[in-house]
């Protein structure tokens, strides 16, 4: 394989995998707090996309960027208050059906409002260009999302690791009701944590919209992915779950090479491997037993 | 006379109570199921043959035979499990004798086989794969759309003359995507091109980027493209992004006006095979505006394979039932819907509606979008060819699904 192909495909995925990584992100903060997989996720993710589309026609990309968070945040609230704390400390399969059935309905009234057909948004104009330097072919939108996602992570990060919120939230990761226990109002971290998720998976639909197109399915198809790089990285674990969300971009961007009929059962696979020898995920503190 | 009197009233007696069976003529509406994707990949494409269905309806005022036509709808799923289970409902529980729709192929040859089955006349209205009118047809089964064998051969010619001889090949991987390329493949030989390469995506692709970087270095003159649904939106952005058309040309073997219109302009530059386009002439452009103050809200505001297919699909089932002067009798109407004409079809060249695999032969085109286009007639016709110039012949698809053989 020519060498600048092969370094156009490893920075095709490793940026795919960053964008996979920050939505896997919200997903797993949700599931390490409270213990709801929460199939509305994908959902969050089409939301931030139409937004964007609506919004950016009007405003222009950064305030956009700023403001289509936020909605989509509030959207998660509502459906936090509404419908998640009603399953909080019940069978994780309750959270899973419940969101799973809300998330149609969803998906559903964005057709309905926004109409069956693909929606379309430009990359912004500053990173609109192609890197070509030989064989070596490079979006610069891709580059931007790359690090827009990794920026993204890093903020996460520096929230769970460095900030007194950081560490009630860790520690609610590991016994949630100790935490309330010790006077911390549960409930309200519990909606924090899940708005930050939305927030996530709004920003990543932001960046996925330009170069997917828009469509109220689009969401369904970042969950599953999304959901195997969260349970291969560990539960609540931020490094484990960057370090998945490339290990899916980067081995589908590549695999693509050599068996392109079958990229799409590439993170079921890795899940199993992973999974077989560390059924934790790489550094979750948690077996997804338990 | 009161002798005979007498028994006129005790036959009219026992026929009204069963005893005697009355004639079998049903007064009451005449049941279409529609079997059409209502979400996922195709729902879109799904909503347009059901809009187009509705026009040839409501232009007949919604009757024939002087008896209301019912629509019964049922969702696909684009699963041709699924479509064969409510399929199944649609016959045994609504009753149903005629069916309708289809747009992915696979659900096609699902919903054919229930048919066949169960005797009920399925019109496939958006099925592209030739397979549906070769290797599984069947005689209760007529297909609407040009298969993909009319579709390449319409055009590969002005393609290997204009744009390329060598080719590469990215096939959506599924019955319809394989069709697509297998004809493609063999137009090539026949024209003298060679292959470069293929490559297959999975339904459900959304990133092409590693695809493209290959195709991209690859040294073809043209990348042949059978592609459909959301997957083929994103794929037109990322054949822009990538740079595709600054090294090759791009021809897809069927492109839905649907995919493109909501693209940048700069991101509508293949060409491309297309069963209609909405500015062929006065009749289809005066069929646009009608579809357009009827379905404000369409996916496409044009007419279009969907729309125009399951447009045209009602319109012979109509005829058909019209002609052959009964809604009851299955046979009778798939014999007379053999060999029927159409020539109030929009188009230069009528449907012909052929005996022997059922299919329906109308026209397709060439076109290239244009990316300095503004408004909704963003292609170019290149050429038009008629159907029958290019369908399969008997020898080269020897079935035979017709009243005669049968």
């Amino acid at each position: 394989m020519d060498s600048m192909l092969f370094l156009s495909l490893l920075l095709n995925g490793i940026s795919l995998g960053l964008v996979y990584a920050a939505v896997a992100m919200g997903f797993s903060l949700v599931l390490g707090m409270s213990g709801v997989i929460n199939f509305c996720h994908g959902v969050m993710f089409a939301f931030g996309a139409y937004f964007f589309w609506i919004l950016s026609g009007y405003i222009g990309f950064w305030p956009s960027v700023v403001i289509v968070p936020i909605c989509v945040a509030i959207i998660g609230f509502l459906i936090e208050r509404l419908l998640i704390r009603r399953v909080y400390g019940l069978d994780p399969l309750f959270g899973l059906l419940i969101t799973l059935g809300f998330s149609i309905a969803l998906e559903e009234i964005i057709r309905m409002i926004f109409g069956p057909a693909s929606h379309n948004v430009s990359a912004p104009s500053f990173a609109s260009g192609t890197i070509i330097i030989g064989n070596f072919v490079f979006s610069e939108y891709r580059l931007f999302i790359g690090l827009f996602a990794a920026i993204m992570l890093g903020v996460t990060w520096f929230l769970i690791s460095k900030t007194n919120f950081g560490a009630i939230v860790k520690a609610g990761m590991f016994n949630s009701e100790m935490v309330g226990t010790l006077g911390h109002n549960l409930p309200k971290l519990r909606t924090t944590v899940f708005i930050l998720g939305a927030a996530l998976a709004g920003f990543s639909g932001i960046l996925a919209a330009p170069i997917w197109s828009i469509k109220s399915g689009m969401g369904s198809a970042i969950l599953m992915p999304s959901f195997m790089i969260v349970l291969m990285g560990g539960l609540g674990s931020i490094p484990g779950t960057v370090i998945a969300g490339l290990l899916v971009g980067v081995t589908t961007a590549l695999a693509s090479m050599v068996f392109p009929r079958f990229v799409d059962i590439i993170p079921y696979v890795l899940l199993v491997i992973v999974l077989y020898f560390r059924p934790r995920g790489f550094f979750g503190e948690q077996n997804i037993n338990d | 006379m009161r002798l005979k009197g007498k028994w006129f009233l005790i036959i009219g007696l026992l026929a009204f109570t069963g005893l005697i069976p009355a004639p079998a003529i049903s007064a009451g509406p005449i049941k279409i199921g529609v079997i059409s994707p209502m979400s996922g990949n195709y729902g879109d494409h799904g909503a347009l043959e059901r809009a187009g269905m509705q026009m040839a309806l409501d232009e007949v005022g919604g009757k024939v035979l002087g008896r209301p036509v019912q629509l019964v709808m049922a969702d696909d799923e684009t699963n041709p499990d699924v479509a064969a289970r409510r399929v199944r409902r649609l016959i045994e529980v609504d009753g149903v004798k005629f069916l309708m729709g289809g747009v992915s192929s696979s659900v096609g040859v699902a919903v054919g086989a229930v048919a066949e089955e169960k005797k009920v006349l399925y019109i496939n209205t958006n099925g592209n794969s030739d397979q549906l009118a070769g290797e599984y047809a069947r005689h209760y089964v007529f297909t609407s759309a040009p298969n993909m064998a009319i579709l390449v051969r319409g055009g590969a010619k002005y393609v290997a003359e204009n744009l390329g001889k060598k080719w590469f090949f990215i096939t959506h991987d599924y019955s319809w995507g394989q069709s697509g390329t297998k004809w493609a493949r063999a137009s090539m030989k026949e024209l003298g091109c060679t292959e470069v390469g293929e490559i297959k995506v999975p339904m459900g692709t959304r990133d092409f980027s590693s695809q493209l970087l290959q195709i991209r270095n690859s040294g073809a003159d043209v990348v042949v493209i059978t592609c459909a649904g959301f997957d083929n939106v994103a794929l037109l952005k990322q054949l822009a992004e990538y740079k595709i058309y600054d090294k090759m040309k791009v021809w897809y073997t069927l492109m839905e006006y649907v995919d493109m219109w909501p693209l940048a302009k700069n991101d509508r530059q293949p060409y491309l095979m297309t069963e209609v386009y909405w500015n062929e002439n006065a009749q289809t452009r005066a069929w646009t505006e009608k579809f357009n103050k009827k379905f404000p809200k369409a996916a496409c505001p044009a007419l279009d394979n969907g729309n125009y297919n399951g447009w045209l699909s009602m319109k012979v089932l109509l005829a058909a039932i019209k002609k052959a002067g009964t809604a009851d009798d299955v046979e009778k109407i798939i014999c007379t819907m053999e060999g029927m004409t159409i020539k109030d079809n929009l188009r230069a060249n009528p449907t012909y509606v052929r005996s022997w695999d059922h299919s329906f032969l109308t026209q397709v085109v060439l076109g290239k979008a244009n990316p300095a286009a503004t408004g909704t007639d963003i292609y170019q016709i290149k050429t038009i060819t008629a159907a029958n110039k290019v369908a399969r012949t008997n020898q080269e698809n020897p079935v035979d699904v017709s009243c005669k053989k049968k």
